[in-house]
């Protein structure tokens, strides 16, 4: 029975097992629910912010990592190590007004006010979410790289008769079109292309939030 | 395993504020901005002056006290104790193995279980023979009976993620139902592979 412990926990209070998957079951479908009447429009996905968790949780394990052994190891009737002792000197000598210590503070709060950013934004910021098609199931959420749609843009602006070169940068909130026109009159062809990249933004994109476009063209040079 | 958004950006907000908070009031004392903007600090405010010190050699305040070196090696234990399981928790280890559902409902030592792997490539296969899919792969995550997958696909060129958002969801399904889960969340990303421009002439 003891090696069976692992699998057969789950089953034995009886209460949680069978409450819990309910509640993630109800949980799940919340989301979903919620952004029932903006399911066309879903939001960026928020990033984990992963790296700086594994960073500052890092740097948070040597600090007091190293605390925990020099106090230990005082207490123990050791002599402290060179480094504490240094450490301990300066932080009883130096008054605040040093620039030292006053830079750290700066850094300090610097730091701690890119903390603060990094939790409060969403982050992901090179990828834009796509539509997706609504299902009752599982919720799924799809986005396409910032590259990836300048890819696809510059694609559909060289099917425009006329166009010979395309230049794509998407951002966030616009995507910018710099096009060559080697024949036909500059002004048709803008039109063209403003359609056609309306068009495959549209249809082919399927981004949630199509960034607006600008498109600049130019007689390219012969 | 969770995603740890909320834990990751909860602490990660308490650590900033408090970095932030520590390194403004040594700041202010160091610049003695209550002097000079005629500012009176309430009472027991720490570093006022820009001639104190961070740490007065004589703060000996509490440590002749019996519980000062004990209270203090508990507390660092505990926070490095902390750290250390935060640490742990942003590795995030696909279970090997992933539980069919309904199969574990019956008995827990009966349950049907899928290889991580197999699913996976089942799927993968699945999506690369959609049109227009260069490669892609596909992870399963989080709990062994409720999983969510991530999958990465690379499209070539011709194709738009519209007409691969509708195929991509049948593969979803066909998985999902297989493996009997009554949902199955799912994040996709896009890219597509880099090529160079071809001309209409």
């Amino acid at each position: 029975m003891t090696y069976s412990t692992p699998h057969a926990l789950p089953g034995h209070d009886g209460g949680p097992p069978p409450s819990r998957p309910a509640t993630t079951h109800a949980r799940v479908p919340g989301p979903a629910q919620r952004s029932g009447p903006t399911e066309d429009r879903p939001r960026r996905p928020w990033s984990a912010r992963r790296i700086p968790a594994c960073l500052a949780a890092a740097l948070v394990v040597l600090a007091a990592g190293a605390l925990l052994f020099e106090v230990v190891w005082v207490r123990t009737g050791h002599r402290a190590t060179a480094w504490w002792a240094t450490l301990a000197a300066e932080l009883a000598a130096r008054p605040l007004g040093n620039l030292w210590i006053l830079a750290g503070a700066a850094v300090a709060a610097a730091l701690g006010l890119w903390l603060v950013i990094l939790a409060l934004t969403p982050g992901l910021r090179r990828q834009l979410p796509l539509r997706v098609p609504a299902d009752g199931h599982g919720q799924t959420r799809a986005v396409l790289e910032r590259k990836g749609a300048a890819l696809l843009l510059r694609d559909a602006a060289m099917r425009v008769p006329g166009v010979s070169t395309a230049r794509v940068r998407v951002r966030r909130h616009r995507a910018t079109v710099r096009a060559g026109v080697g024949f036909r009159d500059t002004a048709d062809v803008k039109d063209d292309l403003t359609d056609a990249l309306r068009r495959a933004e549209r249809d082919q994109l399927a981004l949630a939030r199509p960034p607006r476009l600008r498109v600049r063209v130019r007689r390219s040079r012969k | 395993m969770r995603d740890h958004t909320k834990t990751n950006r909860t602490v990660l907000a308490l650590l900033g504020l408090v970095l932030l908070g520590g390194g403004l009031l040594v700041f202010a004392g160091g610049t003695d901005i209550y002097r000079r903007w005629n500012l009176t600090p309430p009472a027991g405010w720490p570093l006022t002056a820009s001639r104190d010190v961070l740490v007065p050699s004589d703060q000996t305040r509490w440590t002749d006290m019996g519980w000062w070196w004990p209270a203090a090696i508990a507390a660092l234990a505990l926070l490095l104790l902390l750290a250390l399981a935060w640490l742990c928790a942003q590795c995030r280890r696909p279970p090997r193995r992933l539980t069919v559902a309904d199969s574990s409902a019956d008995s827990s030592e009966e349950a049907v279980t899928v290889s991580n792997h197999a699913l996976s490539d089942a799927v993968t296969a699945d999506l690369t023979v959609l049109p227009g899919v260069r490669s892609g792969k596909v992870r399963f995550y989080g709990p062994s009976t409720h999983p969510r997958t991530r999958i990465r696909l690379e499209l070539g060129t011709g194709t738009g993620p519209e007409q691969i958002v509708a195929g991509l969801h049948g593969a979803v399904e066909r998985a999902r139902r297989s493996a009997g889960w009554d949902s199955l969340p799912t994040h996709v990303a896009l890219s597509v592979a880099r090529h160079r421009p071809h001309r209409v002439e």
